[in-house]
């Protein structure tokens, strides 16, 4: 009963971000703009503007979508009474908001192609493997943050949500080193980034390209899923529908 | 069954102050209660307690035989609410047809229903470029596809013209002869007298009244009469079964216990008494009298 659910669920929140063109730029077309932006200013066949920019650009792509459309989403289904409807419609809650994280997903990978295709055109050849372990990393990073994006969508009104999630994206992955190289910030402004968890699912995206360790990252990501289901879950609770 | 919603004892607080202090209330299958009482007085936090968005305490509260604070139990409701915006993005059919899928309905329950609502030929238009009217038919069509045992109305007719209301009380005559129990709240009130085997009276987070409607009216003298007299007032008053006496727009206007016994005295005194009338006090009147609130109900 609960997959067929499921199932509709996910079908609804996609159609409500393919039929909404301007949810679709945001969340799309703008991670891919800047990459092609940045690349275009600062890269150039040979100069490894490849897999590793689309670890740091990917992530901020990534998050761009998992961070803005299911609180967004939530914010705007609880304004309208829609999702008194549904529960009253006997849609447990967990399916609905699995639903809003689970059709960020598709977008998400949508942007990463977008990026890998700029960084394609712009580095040359890319190594496959490590694209698709790039991309897997991030997709599967993406959870934590989706977290935290329901909790602000449960407690905030519509216009409130985008203005916090937007204050919690923009400056987390700019600190993170997601747009700029950490080596062009201050010491004490690039210590900060080792904090933020965007800084981490980069980490952890660009250690499959360079190797390195990986598991500090995993944990801190873990972590950070374990806090976001406690906001996502005391958010709800606090709020009514 | 003997009864698709049963509540026992129900208490709801908000904080300090008690929105439901020790509710009961039933409903037979192919029966409809209307829910009535002035802003405030407990309604919507009854009835969100029956559809099972919010949970107070209660000794028993049972709803098409489970708790509904269960999933499965509320997809054996049909529910239509108050301020409810449809996405943006869905159309009429996909809507309909979603609230089916959820309880494994086959897509002709949402074409069935869309039609008998009047939504026909409107199932590609994205539900929230709809008027008021025909969104307040979507969402009791998304209530009734599945064939609800419990329909839960709050202000159902809210924005229907009166083609729209027809059709609704309708279909909705034909759940209740299906077997479908109603709970229905709404600030039209002829309406509810007209359709509701029972109502019941919420005042201050209590029943203060339960009946059918001719009941309830009963518990007000039971005629008002309206007469142009030269009595004084004060005669008319002392009369015996008067309860009270005003004057209005030039005529004289008596609430009696026993109006047959107040008219033969009237003219008694006052043969040239003239255009008079004998009236039923509304259901209107008993709730404002009930309830101890003059401005309008609900």
């Amino acid at each position: 009963m609960n997959t067929r659910i499921f199932r509709i669920e996910v079908r609804d929140e996609v159609l409500g971000i393919v039929r909404e063109p301007t949810a679709l730029f945001f969340s799309v077309l703008m991670p891919v703009a800047f990459f092609a932006l940045f690349a275009s200013m600062f890269g150039g066949e040979g100069d490894g503007f490849g897999v590793e920019s689309l670890a740091t650009y990917g992530a901020f792509g990534v998050l761009s979508v998992v961070l803005i459309n299911p609180g967004v989403g939530l914010a705007d289904a609880r304004e309208r009474g829609w999702l008194r409807v549904k529960r009253a419609d006997g849609t447990p809650l967990g399916v609905t908001l699995s639903a809003k994280v689970s059709a960020a997903l598709p977008y998400a990978i949508v942007t990463l192609a977008g990026i890998t295709l700029v960084a394609r055109l712009t580095a040359g050849p890319l190594d496959v493997p490590q694209v698709l372990r790039v991309i897997g990393v991030l997709v599967l990073g993406a959870l934590p943050f989706s977290l935290f994006s329901l909790a602000v969508g449960a407690r905030f009104s519509l216009n409130s949500a985008i203005a916090v999630l937007n204050a919690l994206l923009i400056p987390s992955v700019v600190l993170s080193g997601l747009w700029f190289p950490l080596e062009m910030f201050p010491t004490w402004l690039g210590d900060i980034a080792v904090y933020l968890p965007p800084y981490h699912l980069a980490q952890l995206a660009l250690a499959q390209v360079e190797g390195g360790a990986m598991w500090g990252h995993v944990a801190y990501l873990v972590g950070t899923t374990i806090v976001g289901a406690i906001a996502a879950a005391l958010a709800y609770r606090s709020t009514e529908v | 069954m003997e009864h698709v919603l049963e509540v026992r004892g129900l208490v709801h607080r908000y904080g300090d102050h008690t929105a439901l202090a020790g509710v009961d209330l039933t409903v037979k299958p192919g029966e409809c209660v209307a829910l009535l009482g002035p802003n405030g007085a407990g309604k919507t936090t009854l009835v969100r307690n029956v559809i099972g968005l919010i949970e107070g305490s209660a000794d028993l509260i049972e709803v098409a035989g489970g708790n509904p604070r269960r999933a499965e139990t509320r997809r054996r409701l049909g529910v239509v609410q108050q301020a409810v915006g449809f996405p943006r993005s869905l159309t009429v059919g996909e809507i309909v047809g979603g609230a089916a899928a959820r309880r494994g309905c086959p897509p002709e329950a949402a074409s069935r229903t869309i039609a008998e609502m009047g939504l026909a030929g409107l199932e590609k238009r994205r539900a929230a470029k709809l008027s008021g009217g025909q969104q307040q038919r979507l969402q009791l069509a998304m209530g009734l596809v599945a064939d609800p045992v419990l329909l839960v109305l709050d202000e159902p007719t809210e924005g229907l013209d009166v083609e729209a209301r027809r059709r609704f009380w309708n279909t909705i005559r034909r759940r209740l002869d299906d077997g479908a129990g109603v709970l229905i709240t709404t600030h039209l009130v002829d309406e509810a007298a007209a359709v509701a085997d029972r109502v019941v009276v919420v005042d201050r987070g209590r029943v203060v009244a339960e009946g059918t409607p001719d009941e309830l009216r009963r518990t007000l003298p039971d005629r008002r009469i309206e007469v142009r007299t030269k009595l004084p007032v004060s005669v008319i008053r002392a009369l015996d079964s008067v309860e009270t006496v005003e004057l209005r727009d030039g005529r004289t206007v008596i609430a009696t216990t026993d109006s047959e016994q107040v008219v033969r005295t009237l003219l008694d005194l006052d043969p040239d008494a003239n255009d008079l009338t004998v009236a039923t006090a509304s259901l209107e009147e008993v709730l404002v009298a009930m309830t101890h609130h003059e401005e309008v109900l609900i």
